[in-house]
Parts: structure tokens; C-alpha cells; sequence
């Protein structure tokens, strides 16, 4: 076994760095459907009906007490049972996304499954910490503006919501970050990102300490620059005094 | 659905070919998960006190080292694990060993910093009161913080320990024959009943997890 020898074949490179980029993109846009959601199931968690807050409240409670790798099983090798035939096979088919100006490639199943999986996951984790965000807006703040003859939406929207959003910044960008991690364990259903070119690097060439190396600096790499632009952003809202 | 698949595997989920062969299913997802909470809250607990007591280069170095844990994905720490740890100690180390390690690290790693965080919420004042007493540093990180910062901590523990449970299930890359891993060799082997396998395998997860999260709160409470 070859501990660090020559340097990686550029085609390897070649490998390593588009697993990085669907890495990248994966996560993003997992990481924006997610916080969608999860704004979504939040205000659903905190709804007055039970007939709404309830069913929330149990799919939080299960899609963040089961393991990511299972939920992407299920939705790789479990959906399909579920669906009819015509939209698997509409699923299955590419399509021309005409919306877009470029064009984008209609993706194989894999990224679709994996797409909806850490999207799920992510939203449920996302929509907990709204909710904190949200717990924490003090209680006199709705009590006076509602003194103010405020309605209920104009006490969320002027009053709770950009607080709450605040608040929960800090714990928002290190889920954005667990998202980035978590996108690994896509390559269970073959997703080529990092990992999976990682590992398929390694089995090619046998420079372990490359492949591996390579791909972990460039998961902490991402790791710290998120974590970089999370702490200048609140630094410079500090600077400036603004709201957000 | 189907769930007759279920019960005619149910043992096979439960304990794997065991007693005929090795270990497996839910059975090795526990003791995975056990052995790696307890290894995690022993790392966590040295590491946040040392955190809290260490000041200057090594005060650096330690975030920095526990910092690369919390920025690698499981799954590439596994990767290294599997490939390093025979080199480093010159064995064989069984997979289940390697899943342990890395899981430990990477759950030590963020219990230290909650251990650390609840260290430092308790106030300078106590410090200064235990040194105008006479004791010594230890001693009052004995006596005084550690009782008053332990129910602080709880939370992030029980949280990190449902955590590790659900990360057993990566052990599954490197072919270690807990849950998830048999549920997959179930699934491939019936190939018609995916939708119901791991139906079944979340939900045992799920009991898992909303076991301890309950278990948990509730000691917690009693001990308050």
C-alpha cells in the first residue's frame, strides 16, 4: 500500500472535485428546501388546532428520532413500491426543465431520493430550531403589541418573526453545516458526491492517505468558510446595528 | 403491504445469524450504541475539563483537534478509521471496534464542548469562593462546579446519545452486520418488500431513540 508516493492521476482530481461540487450543490439546495420546510412545519408545530399541531409535532418527533441512512433507504428502495407506475416511469425518464434557461439534465433517481431524503431530515431539525427562535421572543412583546391593537398577523409578521429568525441564525447555519456532513451518507444509494469519489479513488489507485485527505480537507475546508461567514455576519450586524 | 416478510425474518432483524453465527441486528446496534455513549460521555468529560482548566497553546490546540472531529462526516472518519487504526496499533481490528472509535471521537468531541459550556455557565464567583476556602482548583472543580454543572449538561448528552444511536447505522459502510446492514441484506435477498423493511427498521430506531430521549428525562427529573 502506497502511504503517500506520487501525486493523484488528474483524472482522479478530475473525480474528487465533481464529487465535490455535487457535494456542494446537494447540500445547497437540500439546505434551501429544508429551511422552506421547516419554516412551514414551524408555524404548523405552533398552530392552535391540534388537528394541525399534533401531526407535526409526530413527524418531527420521527424523522429526527430515525437514522438519515434508513430515511434514505426507504426513499431510494421503498418509494417506488408506493408509486404508480406512470409517475415512476415519468420519474425515471429525463426531462427538459424548460423553466430554466440553461437546460439542467433531468438527474437519475439516486439524486432525487437522496434530494428528498436530507431535505426531509434537514426540515424537521430546521422547523425544532425556528421554534426556539420563537420561544424565544419574549412573552410581554405579544402581550404589548396586542395592547397596541395589533392583529395576530400583524404581531407574527412585525413582532415575533424577525426576532425569531434572529435568534435562530447561529443554530440555522449549524444545521446548513450538518447538512454539508450529512450529504455522505448519500453515497449509500450511490450518489457520486465526495465520499463516494473518495472511496472510489481509493479502490482504484490505492493512495488511501490522498483519496481520504483530499476529501476531508475539502469537507472541513467548507466546513470552516461556513463557519467564517456565519461569525463575520454577525459581527458586522454588531458593526451596524441593523436588524438582520 | 406485506409485513409477513417481518416476522419470518424477525429473528434475523432482532439478533442476526446468532447463535449460529456472529452477532448482528438490533442486538449489535445497541451494544454498538452503548459501549460508543459511554466512551463519548468519558472523552467528553476529560476533554471539556480540560478545556476549562487549560488556558494559552494548549487551550488552542485542543479546540482545534476537537474542531476537526466536529467538521469531519462520520462516514469519512469511519473511512479512516478502517484504514488507519490497523497500521496504528499494528492488529486487526474488527470492524465493530472501528465504529466504536470513530463514533466515540466524534460524540467526545461535541459532549466536551457541552461539558465545557456548562462548566463556564456557573459563575467566576464560585471559583474565587472555593480558592478564599483553601481548596485547590481540583477541589472546587470537584466539590463545587462538576455537582452544580452536571444537570446542565444533561440535556446535551441525552442528545448526543440519540445521536450515536442513529450513527450505528453508518457502520453499515464498512459491512458490520447491525441493524441497517441487515435490513439491506434482508431487502436485497426478498427484493419485492423494501417499503416494509425499512418501515420496520425506522420504526425500531425510532423506539430506540424516543426510549432513552423518555428514560432519560425522566431520571434526569427524579435526580434534579
Amino acid at each position: 500500500m502506497t502511504v503517500f508516493g506520487e501525486l493523484l492521476a488528474p483524472k482522479y482530481l478530475v473525480w474528487l472535485i465533481q464529487g465535490f461540487g455535487v457535494t456542494v450543490v446537494l447540500a445547497a439546495l437540500a439546505s434551501l428546501a429544508a429551511t422552506a420546510l421547516g419554516f412551514v412545519l414551524c408555524l404548523g408545530r405552533l398552530a392552535r388546532s391540534r388537528w394541525l399541531a399534533w401531526p407535526v409535532a409526530g413527524y418531527l418527533s420521527l424523522f429526527r428520532n430515525t437514522p438519515l441512512l434508513i430515511q434514505l433507504f426507504f426513499w431510494y428502495f421503498g418509494s417506488t413500491a408506493l408509486m404508480s407506475e406512470g409517475l415512476l416511469e415519468w420519474l425515471n425518464t429525463p426531462h427538459q426543465l424548460d423553466m430554466v434557461v440553461f437546460g439542467i439534465k433531468w438527474p437519475p433517481f439516486e439524486y432525487l431520493a437522496g434530494f428528498v431524503g436530507l431535505t426531509l431530515y434537514t426540515s424537521a431539525f430546521i422547523a425544532e430550531e425556528f421554534r426556539a427562535g420563537v420561544g424565544g421572543v419574549p412573552a410581554g412583546q405579544v402581550t404589548a403589541a396586542a395592547a397596541l391593537g395589533m392583529t395576530r398577523y400583524q404581531i407574527w409578521r412585525h413582532i415575533v418573526m424577525p426576532q425569531a429568525i434572529r435568534i435562530a441564525m447561529p443554530p440555522l447555519l449549524g444545521q446548513y453545516m450538518n447538512t454539508l456532513k450529512n450529504s455522505s451518507l448519500t453515497m449509500a444509494i450511490g450518489l457520486a458526491e465526495l465520499s463516494y469519489a473518495s472511496r472510489q479513488v481509493e479502490t482504484e489507485t490505492f493512495k488511501t492517505f490522498q483519496a481520504f485527505g483530499i476529501a476531508t480537507l475539502l469537507y472541513i475546508g467548507s466546513i470552516v468558510l461556513i463557519e467564517t461567514t456565519g461569525q463575520w455576519l454577525q459581527h458586522r450586524r454588531k458593526l451596524i446595528g441593523a436588524p438582520l | 403491504m406485506d409485513f409477513t416478510v417481518i416476522a419470518n425474518n424477525f429473528s434475523y432483524f432482532m439478533v442476526g445469524a446468532w447463535p449460529n453465527g456472529p452477532l448482528g441486528g438490533a442486538a449489535l446496534t445497541v451494544i454498538l450504541s452503548v459501549i460508543s455513549a459511554i466512551a463519548a460521555a468519558v472523552i467528553g468529560f476529560i476533554l471539556g475539563i480540560a478545556l476549562a482548566m487549560t488556558r494559552g497553546a494548549w487551550h488552542t490546540g485542543l479546540l482545534l483537534f476537537l474542531g476537526f472531529f466536529r467538521a469531519i462526516p462520520v462516514i469519512m472518519l469511519i473511512f479512516w478509521m478502517y484504514f488507519l487504526l490497523p497500521i496504528l496499533l499494528d492488529i486487526n481490528v474488527p470492524g465493530t471496534g472501528t465504529v466504536v472509535v470513530a463514533l466515540s471521537l466524534i460524540g467526545g468531541s461535541y459532549l466536551a464542548h457541552s461539558v465545557h459550556a456548562g462548566i463556564r455557565s456557573l459563575s467566576v464567583g464560585q471559583w474565587q469562593a472555593g480558592a478564599a476556602l483553601g481548596l485547590t482548583r481540583r477541589q472546587v472543580l470537584w466539590s463545587i462546579i462538576l455537582p452544580q454543572a452536571l444537570p446542565i449538561m444533561v440535556p446535551s448528552f441525552i442528545n448526543q446519545w440519540v445521536s450515536l444511536i442513529k450513527d450505528t447505522s453508518l457502520a453499515y459502510v464498512i459491512g458490520v452486520g447491525e441493524l441497517s446492514f441487515v435490513a439491506t441484506q434482508v431487502s436485497n435477498r426478498e427484493m419485492v418488500f423494501p417499503t416494509e423493511i425499512f418501515l420496520f427498521v425506522a420504526l425500531l430506531y425510532f423506539a430506540f431513540c424516543s426510549l432513552l430521549e423518555f428514560g432519560a428525562n425522566r431520571l434526569a427529573l427524579r435526580y434534579r
